[in-house]
């Protein structure tokens, strides 16, 4: 029999969009502390000065012992530029040991193929979005424009990305990872179980859910498309690599263009090499009354999809956990941003341990880390229902004060019937980071305080966290 | 000199991708044959303009003449890949050969749905006139938009915007690593999005997505119209039939032709390939057994589109098993089994001659269908009670069999009509209404009133002439039913609306004890107790001709309302278009001889509440609304073509 463990969840206030969750287990005399990421979507000094006053917490929740375990689940700012913007408090701290996705082993041949080309994706979306913001300046009348620059931003800022700043954080918060361990980096596949350090072994096992082995579901972020993304990655860098050929070329010609689509004497540039039918058409085309028909910026709407795939595909390189307090049967599930493919990868995950399943696995959940900040598709409903414990809570780290959610058309987070399911499902018992929560929802008040009564758990929410036990 | 009836144009019957595979080079190449008119360089004609602009590339591409006497000689441009004036010919050529079958079977000319524009933006607008519009003679079709595996029907510019991108894979079989493909010479690809163009100049309000059908609805015709058309060229079903060596019940070659249709629409379009049939591990094809829950289990646009497209055409291969069953006899004296080996050309010729014949009545009917079908909200179930209708109007005798093999087909995928038990053609047919004596005289005044003005619709072949004198006709109609009040006393005049699916009753007492639990907004500068005004959208002649030689002659009358209701939640306004009315259905000759009305009851609270529900993404069978990581799960009012299509390779 297994020494009974408790664990408290303290989830830090990040004043945007961002992660950083520390567990803490308690076994009789021992403990083990595990922080599943730190990052927060900007990289201004407020944002790294909030992340400072973090890991100053951390390290007095600590008080003086170091981290067993911190897990860095992708790639995404948001998730991990406290550990750029704070390493030296987290060397201070000590860390024993690093947990990454098996998308970050340099020893794994399919791993550093697909990194190649994840990042050549993003290089080449940076710079076309560089050369668009370049061609497109004091056209204020431009929509189409506009909004093709406004998604390139929005998803480029994942990566820590500005005008002037590359999208590199990310990748050098990993690098960091990497390298801080007291022991070696796990990287972590799908179907393993580890024993968790710090605890008497056997007590928590942590199950391994994602990232999924299978291209094809890397890039799904909808329920429906089963198939052909297989060369999807390839696809979308050749499609990138001519959309930033034709951003370039709005101001420069750009070499490799000259035949594409067509043989360069089929093309027309210029005024001069026009004929009177060509020149005819040109000005049925210019027509002031036609001008509601012209297509001059269409083409750039491909930088959304090109977006999607990108954020789509980070997304799902999410390392999503499933930690089982073994004596109480408890299972506390952490699913970092983990889009549709992610998800639906779990169904036929090849457990190395016997006994172990996904659906029990759902169905033991008492605490939910609500996936990608509780956007629409991020929790994927079949699974989600197979959670089905009576005292279910879940904790969204999502903060509506974010620029990115309070703009106009901003991002829809926490996503209105997914919210409402949330609530449905754990009885009203669903935090946000930001502690605006809906009256229903208020921990202190009916009808929420009954029902954290009856979990028995009392939220902690402080300036700083907001901390839950589970006994 | 008189013109030519016809114009002569080669083109792809395929994607070009099979010129260049040795079984398929033969037959790949075609000649559209399509209406003679005398076109300036683009093509510019009556009905479409191509205008080969890529602003990606910054460049202009000079337009063909299909005039000139070198390439007119030649029956166009040699197909070609590398050429963009063939490019621009083809999508001509296919673009007209569809516009062709859609007046064909609807007897009338097809008008661009006009440009709309909100008030405060038209130059020149009358005084007091809330929204402008405005004729729009030609669809703008610009070949090479966009880099990206897209093609697009975009209603703000009424233009068809086509894509061309590097091919990653050779999941297509024909393609080649990083060779190009061009969706505007996927002759499918052409006829799919031209569709969109037309179905949206018919019933414009299936742009509005009200219901889990619409979206599917909108890509399962456009895609049936493309496949149909398809099966028009014999020389493709004839080369497939000489090529399957004897397996030809109708089953395989119509079917491998049909999934081979869904693999040149890859992507997005695998649903349809799976809805057909397969080919198994031995390379031999076979077809898919449909399911009674195939209608409920799709929920997805494209999968559930793809469910009508596998009923359509599962009727169309009963239909030719009928009709070819006797030939088989004979050629196989009685017994209906042929021996094995090659089979006699000329009866893959007479076989492939019944194929394409049954491919276009089929088609015909299909098109026609539109006019029985409501005026907004569509379901599959209320298109095919239209197709029935449709069909028994124009072929009352039913030789062949069409509309109970389209029964079956769809009665075998679970597609009901709400609210019906039976599927009989008696109880499919829509109801010719049952007006009273009041009524009648009140049908016979508005029909003298309107006389006048449909009779100049009938005497014009000028589409602009006749954009305008509909406007005018419409407008007269809608004078009427606004003052007609007077005409009848209150009560009577309200159940005569009803009987049309509109009302006279103020929005505070649309749904009766229901009304209060609604939040109506304010739709007009009026005040809450506004009645919604009739609105009258279309009034269209036809002339047809049927399978049977059958010819008539028919006014199509809509008739709509709107209200407008808050259905979000306190704090979070979400505004909601509700609309109601019908179709009608007149003889020419006798105006006031109602034969069919085709209803939406604006007065029914539980159709409002179904698509409220559904906008709000409450139920919990809806496929997710968006792709993208940050949108709302709720759902925007409109269908977005550009985000639907996607041909992935």
């Amino acid at each position: 029999m297994s020494a009974n463990v408790s664990a408290t969840i303290c989830m830090y206030r990040l004043l945007e969009l961002g992660d950083c969750f520390l567990v803490t287990f308690t076994a009789g005399a021992s403990k083990s502390r595990m922080l599943i990421d730190c990052g927060s979507f900007r990289n201004t000094s407020v944002s790294a000065a909030r992340l400072d006053q973090i890991t100053k917490a951390i390290a007095r929740q600590l008080a003086g012992a170091p981290l067993d375990v911190v897990v860095g689940t992708h790639q995404h700012n948001d998730h991990l530029s406290g550990f750029v913007h704070c390493e030296a408090a987290f060397r201070k701290i000590g860390i024993q040991q690093v947990w990454l996705s098996w998308l970050d082993d340099p020893a794994d041949p399919r791993a550093r193929t697909i990194g190649k080309a994840h990042h050549n994706l993003m290089l080449q979306l940076h710079a076309a979005h560089a050369a668009l913001r370049a061609s497109a300046k004091g056209s204020r009348q431009r929509p189409v424009a506009a909004r093709s620059l406004e998604v390139l931003e929005d998803v480029l800022g994942f990566y820590g990305a500005s005008a002037t700043a590359p999208p590199e954080v990310p990748a050098k918060a990993v690098k960091i990872l990497k390298a801080i361990g007291a022991r070696k980096p796990s990287y972590l596949k799908p179907g393993q179980t580890l024993d968790l350090p710090g605890v008497p072994a056997g007590s928590v096992r942590v199950h391994v859910l994602g990232p999924p082995r299978s291209d094809t579901d890397l890039f799904r972020s909808e329920p429906k498309k089963g198939e052909s993304y297989d060369p999807a990655l390839t696809a979308a860098n050749l499609l990138a690599s001519r959309f930033l050929d034709a951003a370039r070329q709005r101001r420069r010609p750009t070499a490799g263009e000259d035949d594409y689509p067509f043989n360069a004497r089929y093309r027309r540039a210029t005024d001069r090499s026009r004929s009177p039918a060509l020149a005819a058409l040109v000005k049925r085309y210019r027509a002031r009354a036609a001008d509601w028909r012209t297509i001059d910026d269409d083409w750039m709407q491909q930088a959304e999809t090109l977006a999607l795939y990108l954020d789509t595909f980070t997304n799902n390189s999410s390392l999503v956990l499933a930690i089982e307090l073994v004596a109480s049967g408890k299972v506390l599930f952490f699913a970092a941003d983990a889009q549709t493919g992610n998800w639906s990868s779990w169904a036929t995950v090849n457990w190395g341990q016997p006994g172990v399943t996904t659906d029990d696995l759902l169905a033991r959940t008492v605490f939910y880390k609500v996936g990608h900040h509780a956007s629409h598709n991020a929790t994927l409903v079949a699974a989600f229902e197979k959670m089905g414990t009576p005292e279910l809570v879940a904790l969204i780290p999502v903060n509506k004060k974010d620029p990115n959610i309070t703009k106009p058309n901003g991002w829809k987070m926490p996503a209105r019937n997914l919210f409402k399911r949330l609530k449905e499902k754990t009885g009203n018992r669903v935090l946000q980071m930001d502690c605006v929560n809906p009256p229903e929802c208020n921990p202190d008040a009916a009808p929420a305080k009954a029902a954290w009564k009856k979990a028995g758990i009392t939220p902690r929410i402080t300036d700083l966290s907001v901390e839950i036990d589970i006994a | 000199m008189n013109s030519p009836p016809y114009r002569y144009l080669r083109g792809y019957s395929l994607d070009p991708g099979f010129s260049t595979r040795l079984d398929t080079a033969g037959i790949n190449e075609v000649v559209y044959r399509v209406p003679f008119e005398s076109l300036e360089p683009g093509p510019i004609g009556e009905y479409v303009e191509v205008m080969d602009v890529d602003p990606a590339t910054g460049a202009w591409y000079e337009p063909v003449d299909l005039g000139d006497e070198r390439i007119a000689s030649q029956h166009g441009l040699t197909p070609s890949e590398g050429n963009p004036q063939f490019h621009q010919q083809f999508v001509y050529a296919v673009a007209m050969k569809t516009i062709g079958h859609f007046e064909r079977a609807l007897g009338r000319k097809i008008v661009w749905y006009p440009r709309v524009l909100p008030p405060g933006r038209a130059a020149n607008r009358p005084k007091g006139a809330r929204w402008h519009r405005e004729y729009v003679q030609r669809l703008r079709i610009y070949p090479h938009a966009i880099r990206e595996a897209n093609a697009y029907y975009d209603p703000d510019k009424t233009a068809l915007l086509f894509g061309y991108f590097a091919a990653a894979d050779q999941s297509q079989g024909a393609n080649y690593p990083g060779g190009l493909v061009f969706t505007c010479l996927s002759p499918d690809v052409v006829a799919h999005e031209a569709t969109h163009a037309i179905l949206d100049s018919i019933h414009h309000r299936y742009m509005e997505d009200t219901n889990p059908d619409v979206a599917a609805f909108h890509e399962g015709f456009a895609d049936i119209v493309a496949l149909l058309q398809r099966f028009t060229f014999s020389e493709l079903v004839e080369h497939q039939l000489a090529a399957s060596q004897g397996r030809i019940d109708g089953y395989t070659v119509l079917g491998e032709l049909a999934t081979q249709f869904g693999e040149a629409l890859a992507g997005n379009r695998g649903a349809l390939r799976s809805m057909i049939g397969k080919w198994n591990d031995q390379g031999i094809w076979e077809p898919l057994k449909p399911s009674p829950s195939d209608y409920i289990d799709n929920v997805e646009p494209h999968a559930r589109g793809a469910v009508l497209v596998a009923t359509i055409f599962d009727a169309f291969q009963r239909i030719y098993k009928f009709r070819t069953s006797d030939l088989l006899r004979i050629a196989s004296h009685g017994t209906g089994v042929l021996p094995e080996g090659s089979i006699s050309p000329d009866l893959v010729h007479r076989l492939a001659g019944e194929a394409s014949e049954i491919a276009e009545h089929l088609l015909h009917v299909c098109i026609r269908a539109l006019d029985y079908s409501p005026p907004n909200d569509i379901t599959f179930g209320s298109y095919l009670r239209a197709l029935i209708t449709a069909d028994l109007d124009i072929a009352p005798e039913d030789e062949n069999g069409y509309r109970v093999a389209l029964i079956e087909a769809f009665r075998a995928r679970g597609i009901f009509p709400r609210g019906l038990n039976t599927l009989s053609i008696e109880s499919l047919c829509w109801n010719r209404p049952d007006f009273t004596k009041q009524q009648q005289l009140a049908l016979t005044y508005l029909a003298g009133e309107l006389k006048p003005f449909i009779t100049p619709l009938v005497e014009t072949n000028d589409r602009q002439e006749l954009y305008q004198r509909s406007m005018r006709a419409q407008a007269e109609l809608n004078r009427l039913l606004r003052g007609k009040q007077t005409l009848f006393p209150g009560d009577d005049w309200e159940q005569f609306l009803n009987d049309l699916g509109l009302t006279s009753l103020p929005v505070s007492r649309l749904f009766g004890k229901d009304s209060s639990k609604v939040r109506f907004l304010r739709d007009h500068p009026a005040d809450d107790g506004y009645a919604p005004p009739i609105e009258c959208h279309t009034i269209r002649p036809a002339f047809r001709t049927g399978r049977e030689d059958r010819q008539m002659e028919q006014v199509v009358v809509t008739l709509t309302q709107r209200v407008v209701a808050d259905i979000g939640e306190p704090g979070q306004p979400k505004r909601m278009v509700f609309r109601g009315g019908c179709s009608m259905v007149f003889t020419l000759g006798n105006l006031n001889a109602v034969e069919y009305v085709i209803l939406k009851n604006i007065k029914s609270y539980e159709r409002f509440q179904r698509q409220a529900a559904y906008m709000n993404g409450d139920d919990p069978d809806g496929a997710a609304p968006s792709a993208s990581l940050y949108a709302r799960d709720d759902r925007d009012a409109r269908l977005h073509f550009n985000l639907l299509h996607h041909y992935e390779s």
